[in-house]
């Protein structure tokens, strides 16, 4: 009697092509690759920035040249060679944009080819996007209903020209050039992002969103993006990653920034999707990223993710609850196919009184995959009735992946509760037996599974996101009956 | 409609089922009864297919198909549907959306498109109200702290869904408190008809007072070692399996 | 001079007290060169993260304590489980003291390292197992150098020994401060039945620290259970590195007590080479003053069908701290694993700390592994009962404490310890109480 088998499944994977692996032919101008104070300089230049940003570009590089690469997480990989990499790199008809109309077709239909038609969106979803193709913001969508209301949202590269004051405030106050080898080199290279304010008291009517998307080959892309959401604000940021497929390893080395002052909150969701390598295990983005945010008095951010892509994976999006009542959260989904490999997971430092953090992670192993959880709660000695309440599920399809969890519990403060819990598990064979009595196939049976597995992530989830994120989990809709 | 014949099956070379014949015609209700251990639930299991028990001999047809070569999914797309003893839990994936997916895949086995949205709600608010179940029940994880009594309402809650030709309820009256085995019950008369057939097994006649069988057998150790109508139930709960054991 | 130094100079002289023409003296001058290179663990390592032993290493320890200072046993009856009959291995200063020990050769060994280096009879055994499954690290390296006296302890085939055995390391304090490295080294066969109580016991205020190792072989079908009481001076320091090895369908419970001493750290590996194996590790810890207490624990699940079983329970109060960082690690082929892992914390002051990292590391589909770390505090409500019922504030926190820490005591097999754990518990606490649960 045949048997649709996990092993069948996997191969079946395996054979699934990257759907977004294609390559769109527009012109562009890339930089000579290599990195030294010239190039800083020359991208500090193109951007016409002011010499504040250069001087900290500058900081920034010379910082990075004294760090070494780290290499505690649970990965192994070929180094990248720094000097191998174009650090700018624009779609060449660069003249400023206004309306959709005038972004490149071929680009446009790069877009479609993504899913994401931004007609479409812009009517459906009321989703306002800023979309960064290689190093630059293409278009933002949008821009005059947020205006309106205060809001401000537009690449990181035109506040800087247009809002320098309030860039320089933030900028690199939650994540000092110094913080990491990856966010050092960001800071130095970063040629676009997107950069968003909301005011005081405004509800931002609709979601925000950016894509990331690497054309060009040879580039790396270091986005920067800084949501600053001002006293009493509340803002939910969509951010969407693709890659085309190729054969050598593409670097990606972003910082996301987030203030939420006082009564703010921030939503941050990723789906990231980032080419994660053939089934052989070569090339494949390396996905190197710094998320954090700052929280002050009653501030709430919840970061959500969902990781599929990427051959290497290295974040650990994470909040600094600073402010006394404040809350963080993290709910993330890691699914870990062929050889890829992952080491994910939060901080959560509470520094602030009755502050309350939360985190939830579900990891999926397969192929030949590597899948690792590492986190760490603190609890500072003057953080009074901090709560945090962790769970790390794991979910392992064959033998020859791995999961691993890797949380690290400080506390400073008699009055804190913290329960952590992590198990691991693998997809019964009574419930595939189950499923299959009532007339669903082991695939399918094993995406439902996985998808039930999934659900106290993907619920957090916007509904446009939420969507894309089960197509990524080859997972059936869940539908609106019932 | 359902054929056995012969049929053997061993669990990790263990024989339990030592050559069964049984004959299903449409319309018909049987009832299966015997001592825990006889292989009753092995009998269901090896008819839906589960691989964990090897069929080592036998034939086993539905209206002529050959089932032995069928994974468990396309029996049940041939209509065979067992009401499990112990059903699992699938955490996270709510009854909604399980019973769904089932019956999609059902008819896209067919041939079929996706049931529309409506019409599935009306189905569910129909079947639902037919075994008397709260709709917020209907958004919980499957099986997942439910009750026993709850578990086995759900199940003939599918059943209804998915109205199967051959449905096996296995011991689906244990757990069940006397107001939930009437519902249960009412519901299986009512999806009755002369196209479809059950195979009720149970320990207790108090089912088949509710569900009339046709026949009755006693399973003992992998045999069917006794067959007759109605009244062979009533005998038994009477005289006990030992007068079965004497009788082998 | 730095103790690295001190301890890499002295070698000479202690080369000049031992035999060293023999295939151990090259085991040992290699783990020398190890440790040289290696130095002592800083912060810097993962595994070291939690724990400095800086401040303990500063003092100038002697290292080979000759004093015989010769000790009454009515001054220290009150160390050993005296109420049940026991063999007795115990050291003063590190050297064998035949007075306060009862060895035995009837039917099994135990006796004194030295004498299976020394003996004939015993080579095949230390050729086989002594320094087998200690690992490479520095500290570990660094007693293997010195490796010359200890418990030594073969039990047969079969063989139920009829009492548990006690190993009794005191320091007399004769010198200012004084650095141990006892070498253990216990094989048990197959089918054969052990328990042990361990203990390290400092006479006076004198700086101690000992860097302990233990080789333990547990056969097909054997079972040892390990109980060690920590409860020493606030002096004294301890590194203690055990390694056990486990074949098919043998069970081992080690449960640590760490009530005393300045700095703990517990190394706690096992190394499961069969299947069908349990191993089982539990802990309490309550301290308090400047006391660290560093629980640092491994499973290794090599083989399929086996099981793990960790339970380790945290009382820290005043400025003290404490560590647990566990680790589970489940190789491809270890299907059908079950390892589980509880470490629960209590922080009775603002001032204590807790640092835990409870690791998984998983490389089999087919398991069930889970842990679950918690830190908080008494239940108020509970509290709060049982002084409406006329419990006074102080027994009903000790109560709950207890209460607490029971699902560890529970697993105890030898009822003496239990009492005497007991009653150390009710000291720690202040109370006068039995425990009655
Ligand atoms: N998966 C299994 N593995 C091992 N033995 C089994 C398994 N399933 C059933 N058996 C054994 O087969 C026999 C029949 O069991 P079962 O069919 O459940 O009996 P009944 O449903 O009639 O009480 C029993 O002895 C039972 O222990
Ligand atoms: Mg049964």
């Amino acid at each position: 009697m045949s048997k649709y088998t996990e092993d069948d499944l996997r191969e079946e994977l395996k054979t699934k092509e990257y759907e977004y692996g294609f390559y769109t032919d527009i012109e562009s101008e890339t930089f000579k690759k290599g990195l030294n104070e010239d190039v800083v300089r020359a991208i500090s230049k193109k951007k016409n920035e002011p010499q504040w940003m250069t001087d900290w570009r500058l900081e920034a590089f010379r910082v990075w040249e004294q760090m070494e690469e780290p290499n505690w997480a649970n990965v192994t990989y070929k180094k990248p060679n720094f000097q191998e990499i174009a650090y700018y790199s624009a779609p060449k008809p660069k003249k400023k944009l206004d309306s959709l109309d005038e972004v490149d077709p071929d680009l446009l239909e790069t877009f479609k080819k993504l899913g994401i038609s931004l007609e479409e969106q812009k009517r459906l979803a009321n989703v306002a996007v800023d979309i960064v193709v290689d190093s630059v913001s293409v278009a933002t969508t949008f821009k005059k209903t947020l205006g309106e209301k205060g809001i401000i949202f537009m690449p990181i590269s035109e506040a800087i020209q247009e809002h320098p004051e309030l860039v320089r405030k933030h900028l690199g106050t939650v994540v000092p050039t110094t913080d990491n080898f990856y966010a050092a080199l960001n800071s130095a290279v970063f040629s676009d992002g997107s950069f968003c304010y909301i005011p005081k008291g405004v509800r931002c009517p609709m979601e925000l969103s950016t894509y990331f998307r690497i054309n060009e080959g040879g580039t790396g892309q270091f986005e920067r993006t800084l949501v600053v959401a001002d006293k009493g604000s509340y803002v939910s940021y969509l951010e969407g990653c693709t890659a085309p497929a190729r054969d050598e390893n593409q670097l990606h080395a972003a910082v996301v920034e987030l203030i939420a002052l006082d009564d703010a909150e921030i939503k941050y969701s990723t789906v990231q999707n980032w080419y994660p390598g053939d089934a052989e295990g070569s090339g494949g983005v390396f996905n190197f990223v710094t998320k954090r945010a700052l929280c002050e008095t009653n501030a709430k951010v919840s970061w959500t993710q969902v990781e599929t892509g990427s051959a290497i994976t290295w974040k650990y999006p994470s909040c600094i609850l600073k402010g006394n009542n404040s809350v963080g959260e993290f709910y993330s989904i890691a699914v870990t196919n062929n050889y890829q490999q992952a080491d994910t997971g939060t901080k959560m430092i509470h520094l602030g009184k009755n502050t309350k953090s939360t985190i939830i992670s579900k990891g999926i192993s397969a192929g030949k995959s590597q899948n690792s959880y590492r986190g760490l709660v603190h609890i500072g000695a003057r953080a009074e009735n901090a709560r945090n309440f962790s769970q790390c599920d794991s979910l392992l399809m064959g033998n020859e992946c791995g999961a691993h969890t890797f949380p690290y519990i400080e506390t400073k403060n008699s009055s804190a509760q913290i329960e952590h819990e992590a198990t691991t598990s693998k997809i019964g064979e009574e419930q595939l037996f189950y499923c299959n009595q009532r007339g669903i196939d082991t695939e399918k049976a094993i995406a439902l599974i996985v998808n039930g597995f999934s659900k106290e992530v993907l619920n957090k989830l916007p509904m446009e996101f939420a969507v894309e994120a089960q197509k990524l989990l080859e997972i059936s809709l869940e539908g609106s009956v019932g | 409609m359902l054929k056995i014949e012969n049929l053997h099956a061993s669990v990790e070379d263990r024989a339990i089922l030592k050559g069964i014949n049984l004959e299903v015609k449409p319309g018909e209700v049987h009832a299966i009864m015997g001592p825990n251990g006889a292989g009753k639930s092995t009998m269901a299991s090896v008819i839906a297919g589960n691989e964990s028990y090897e069929m080592t001999e036998g034939v086993i047809e539905l209206e002529g198909v050959d089932l032995a070569d069928l994974a468990p999914e396309e029996r049940a797309h041939q209509g065979v549907f067992l009401s499990f003893q112990y059903p699992v839990e699938i955490p996270g994936v709510s009854v909604t959306n399980f019973i769904k997916t089932a019956i999609n895949e059902n008819r896209k086995a067919k041939g079929l498109g996706d049931m529309p949205a409506k019409d599935l709600l009306k189905k569910i608010r129909e079947k639902s109200a037919l075994l008397e179940i709260d709709r917020k029940f209907l958004s919980r994880s499957l099986n997942e702290g439910f009750s026993g009594g709850e578990k086995k309402r759900n199940e003939i809650f599918q059943m209804a869904m998915l109205e199967p030709k051959l449905a096996i309820l296995d011991e689906t009256d244990s757990g069940l408190d006397i107001d939930a085995l009437r519902i249960v019950a009412s519901g299986v008369n009512k999806l009755k008809s002369k196209d479809n057939a059950v195979i009720i097994i149970t320990h207790y006649q108090r089912l088949l007072d509710y569900i009339k069988p046709d026949f009755v057998h006693v399973l003992y150790d992998g045999k069917i070692v006794k067959s007759g109508d109605a009244s062979l139930a009533l005998e038994l709960e009477e005289k006990g399996y030992d007068w079965i054991k004497e009788l082998v | 001079m730095e103790l690295k130094e001190k301890l890499v100079a002295s070698y000479v002289a202690f080369e000049s007290g031992i035999d060293i023409h023999t295939d151990i003296h090259e085991i040992r001058t290699n783990a020398l060169r190890h440790f040289e290179k290696l130095g002592f663990p800083s912060k810097k390592l993962e595994a070291w993260k939690y724990t400095s032993l800086n401040s303990v290493l500063k003092q100038d320890y002697s290292l080979f304590p000759d004093n015989e200072i010769a000790i009454e046993l009515a001054d220290v009856k009150k160390y050993f489980i005296h109420d049940i009959d026991t063999y007795k291995i115990v050291f003063i200063d590190g050297k064998y003291s035949s007075f306060l020990s009862e060895t035995t050769h009837d039917g099994m060994d135990v006796c004194l390292l030295s004498a299976a280096f020394r003996k004939p009879k015993y080579k095949v055994i230390i050729e086989n197992y002594f320094n087998k499954i200690a690992k490479q690290d520095n500290l570990t390296s660094l007693n293997t150098a010195f490796a010359s006296e200890g418990a030594f302890i073969h039990i047969p085939k079969n063989v139920e020994v009829e009492k548990p055995i006690q190993i009794i390391n005191f320091t007399t304090g004769a010198e200012n401060a004084t650095m141990l490295q006892p070498r253990n080294l216990i094989v048990v066969e197959q089918n054969a039945h052990v328990q042990i109580i361990e203990r390290h016991q400092s006479l006076t205020s004198n700086s101690v620290l000992t860097n302990a190792v233990a080789e333990i072989y547990v056969d097909r079908h054997a079972t040892v259970d390990y109980y060690k009481i920590q409860n020493d001076s606030i002096h004294a320091s301890l590194v203690d590195n055990v390694f056990i090895e486990q074949q098919s369908n043998s069970v081992c419970s080690v449960h640590t007590f760490s009530f005393g001493g300045n700095i703990t750290r517990n190394n706690l590996n096992f190394y499961q080479k069969g299947e069908h194996i349990d191993s089982i590790l539990k802990g309490i810890t309550i301290i308090e003053g400047k006391q660290h207490v560093d629980h640092n624990t491994l499973v290794h699940h090599i083989a399929p069908n086996c099981e793990s079983h960790q339970d380790y329970k945290g009382i820290y109060n005043e400025r003290s701290t404490g560590v647990f960082n566990g680790k589970v690690l489940v190789n491809k082929e270890a299907q059908k694993t079950n390892a589980y892992q509880k470490n629960n914390n209590i922080l009775m002051s603002n001032r204590a700390t807790i640092n835990a990292k409870p690791q998984l590391e998983i490389f089999a589909d087919d398991v069930k592994c889970s842990h679950g770390c918690t830190i908080g505090q008494l239940d108020s409500d509970a509290l709060f009962y049982m002084q409406q019922r006329g419990i006074p504030k102080k027994e009903a926190r000790a109560l709950l404490m207890y209460a607490f820490a029971n699902t560890v005591l529970e697993s105890v097999k030898i009822p003496e310890v239990k009492k005497r754990i007991t009653k150390i518990i009710a000291n720690k606490l202040a109370v006068n109480m039995g425990f009655d649960l």
